[in-house]
């Protein structure tokens, strides 16, 4: 029997881990050899297992036949570096050595050496089951293309200049015959399925639906849904949970119409799943025989605390959102999709708006949530959106940003250089590394633009990509020399020095910038939020604000499940404030998903005016 | 045509690909050099190679030829781009033209 291979794809907090878990111990108690691994680095395999694990296979307690590894991308990329550089280090000199480590530090190197640690895993044969527990959707759907991108950039410019982002092609042609194989694995249908856990939500059906055509795209076709948090109808006894159960159950028709994949319907639990008797429960819901499990356990767990961790003082709120003397301010707010982003960029934007700011909303979410929140069309230009004087809205598109970046390039090009010369560079530009660039590019237009009092970005610049930005820049600083051979090329390096220096100090300066995060309280997007913020902190940006979406008002915790819900909430509030230092921005759930203008106006009045909610407003200044 | 084999080899500056596309910002250096390299090729008919090094994906060519792992010991990062004609340094701290290409060419050994 050829070795299985199961990816688990969706968000951080829709429950992947969990469902991946619970598939490798029912497989691993059906007698069947199990490895579970993950590539995301925000894994919390450890927490589910209630044990170490670690960038290593280790067998789970407990569980005969299954094993884990959690794939620590530092870590791969430390190997990989090392493995190329440890040869030099008696011998090359210290600078040099200096600026090689800078270089692996770029997000290419750090893609290729996860990548590369992930195609052993495709290679092993001594399980009969490799389940990936895999990175958050976008970051995947990359992964996965790679082989595909790399592969066929590699056959191009063999014919070409025999040059890559990754090398000289003679240097990388073994690894290309380890990216086909790895291909045709993955398309493979007798080897590889690929499963998609989503909640019953809108923005998680365009998503499933974006990377079930990209997969399919690069050959994936084996796909199946998972689709997880369905409310039980027996707890939804009163209206406001009633609304939201009805809301859900209209998705879930729409989810088994849109996609003609199988669907096992998974239900919400009043508690977090941990440890091998629990995920036993979950396998056995996830078979299907009965769902009992899930919704009888509702007893109380004996939480009886109702209390909001400290909430955020207004007045600390408004000095942190509104701009003072004449300076522009940019509102960052980053998060995985899905967990309400677009609509706190959108209520943010409009609450400030009607405050008399000239304020821009901007997104860079292919699926454009915002005009739909809205409920206007946002297009590629800023244009004022009906009913909300003050409001500006836009849409960055990144693929069409790739193709105005490398038409701007080969057209400067064209004046000056060969037709080869041309086509070498359109070779180049193919180049995964080119739509990172091109983005950065047109979002720092904005960002330094100064028509406006605010410009909220619902889509954050990455720690990754501002690295990118720094990286060529502190090295420019030694290269400097060498490279400025012309005059011409000294301008051209000063004057993109100086645009970049400006950009970096506005990142930087906390009065013009905020960067926020938007959550769920719940453990893995917690925990995801903080590593990003710790990246974004390496590069030189504070994190100002969190906001937790969708807490349970304690008036709507009337049963045993939503109260203790609530309670796991709760935790995790309090969990935000120590991992981050400051207190908790909370967008409490409303009955109705936030559509229209009337709804953003609500919940703007629950995120801002009324901040410490209903539960006796404690009010901690900043820290 | 049977001129002997001349091996041009320019070792590059730290960067993510030799056209100098990747970065934010574009040298035009780093075109006019790939340029005068294309032109050199199409002229000589394949007769002469240009082989380009990146320190992070060849580390290895750097430390090979004495003249230039010596460059490099003495002003660091800063001796790049490189230029060697049959493995004998001909230029430094800059890259090469085109003329210089075609002269070190023709000549067949750089001296």
């Amino acid at each position: 029997m050829p070795t299985e291979y199961l990816f688990f794809s969706g968000k951080g907090g829709v429950g992947k881990t969990t469902m991946a878990c619970a598939t490798a111990v029912q497989q691993a108690d059906a007698g069947r050899r199990t490895l579970i691994v993950t590539t995301d680095p925000a894994s919390n395999l450890a927490d589910v297992f209630e044990q170490p694990i670690g960038h290593q296979v280790t067998p789970i307690a407990g569980v005969p036949n299954l094993w884990a590894m959690e794939i620590d991308p530092d870590k791969a990329t430390e190997e990989y570096r090392e493995r190329i550089l440890g040869p030099f280090r008696l011998l090359m000199p210290e600078d040099v050595l200096k600026v090689l480590e800078e270089q692996f530090r770029s997000p290419c190197t750090t893609e290729m050496a996860s990548f590369d640690r992930f195609v052993d895993f495709l290679d092993r044969e001594d399980f009969d089951l490799v389940i990936f527990d895999t990175a958050p959707t976008g970051h995947t759907i990359r992964l996965l293309e790679l082989p595909v991108d790399w592969s066929q950039h590699i056959e191009e410019s063999a014919k070409g200049s025999g040059q890559t982002c990754l090398g000289p092609v003679q240097a990388i042609q073994e690894s290309k015959a380890k990216y086909d194989r790895a291909i045709a694995l993955l398309t493979n249908p007798g080897h590889t399925r690929f499963i998609f856990v989503l909640q019953p939500e809108q923005t998680a059906i365009f998503e499933t639906e974006r990377s079930a055509t990209e997969l399919r795209r690069i050959g994936v076709e084996s796909q199946e849904l998972i689709v997880n948090g369905i409310l039980p109808a027996e707890v939804c006894d009163q209206p406001f949970f009633r609304k939201r159960y009805e809301m859900q159950q209209r998705h879930l028709t729409e989810i088994r119409k849109r996609f003609s994949l199988p669907v096992k319907e998974m239900y919400l639990r009043d508690r977090e799943v941990k440890g091998v008797a629990s995920l036993r429960e979950v396998a056995q819901d996830l078979r299907g025989t009965s769902r009992a499990s899930s919704v009888l356990s509702a007893s109380v767990a004996g939480i009886a605390t109702t209390e909001l961790p400290h909430a955020m003082n207004p007045a600390t709120l408004t000095g942190l959102l509104v701009p003072r003397n004449g300076v522009s301010k940019s509102i960052f707010f980053a998060g995985k999709g899905g967990v309400g982003k677009t609509s706190v960029s959108c209520i943010t934007a409009v609450h400030l708006a009607q405050q008399g700011l000239k304020t821009l909303l901007l997104t860079t979410d292919p699926a454009a949530h915002i005009g739909q929140v809205l409920d206007v069309p946002v297009g590629d230009q800023p244009a004022p959106v009906a009913g909300v004087p003050c409001l500006w809205a836009a849409r960055i598109d990144a693929k069409r940003a790739t193709e105005e970046y490398k038409a701007r390039i080969l057209a400067d090009a064209r004046a000056r250089y060969s037709e080869e010369m041309l086509l070498a560079m359109r070779e180049e530009l193919e180049s995964p590394c080119t739509e990172e660039m091109a983005a950065f590019d047109k979002f720092t237009e904005y960002a330094d633009s100064d028509g406006y009092d605010v410009i909220v970005f619902d889509t954050a610049p990455t720690g990754h990509t501002l690295r990118l930005l720094e990286l060529p820049f502190d090295y420019s600083q030694q290269v400097e020399l060498m490279v400025t051979t012309t005059e011409e090329s000294g301008a051209l390096r000063a004057e993109t020095r100086a645009r970049l220096n400006r950009i970096i100090a506005r990142l930087r300066d906390p009065d013009r910038t905020v960067f926020a995060f938007v959550v769920y309280p719940e453990s893995t997007p917690v925990v995801e939020a903080h590593r990003a913020s710790l990246d974004l902190a390496a590069a030189g940006i504070p994190t100002q604000l969190v906001v937790a979406n969708q807490v349970i008002p304690t008036e709507q915790a009337t049963n045993a499940f939503f109260r203790n819900r609530r309670a796991m909430q709760l935790k995790y509030l309090d969990e935000i404030e120590r991992r981050f230092g400051f207190p908790v921005l909370v967008l409490p759930l409303l009955d109705r998903e936030i559509r229209g203008l009337p709804v953003v106006e609500q919940a703007a009045s629950l995120l801002f005016t009324e901040p410490a909610l209903d539960d006796g407003g404690v009010v901690a200044a900043m820290a | 045509m049977a001129k002997p084999q001349v091996t041009i080899e320019i070792f590059d500056p730290p960067m993510c690909c030799p056209t100098g596309l990747c970065g934010p910002t574009i040298d035009p250096a780093l075109l006019d050099v790939h340029e005068a390299i294309l032109r050199l090729e199409r002229e000589q008919n394949g007769a002469t190679r240009v082989v380009r090094y990146l320190l992070a994906q060849q580390p290895a060519k750097f430390m090979e030829y004495p003249e230039v792992l010596e460059r490099l010991k003495r002003l660091g990062v800063n001796a790049l781009p490189i230029t060697t004609v049959n493995k004998r340094v001909v230029k430094d701290r800059a890259y090469p033209t085109y003329e210089e290409l075609a002269a070190w060419m023709n000549r067949g050994a750089g001296q």
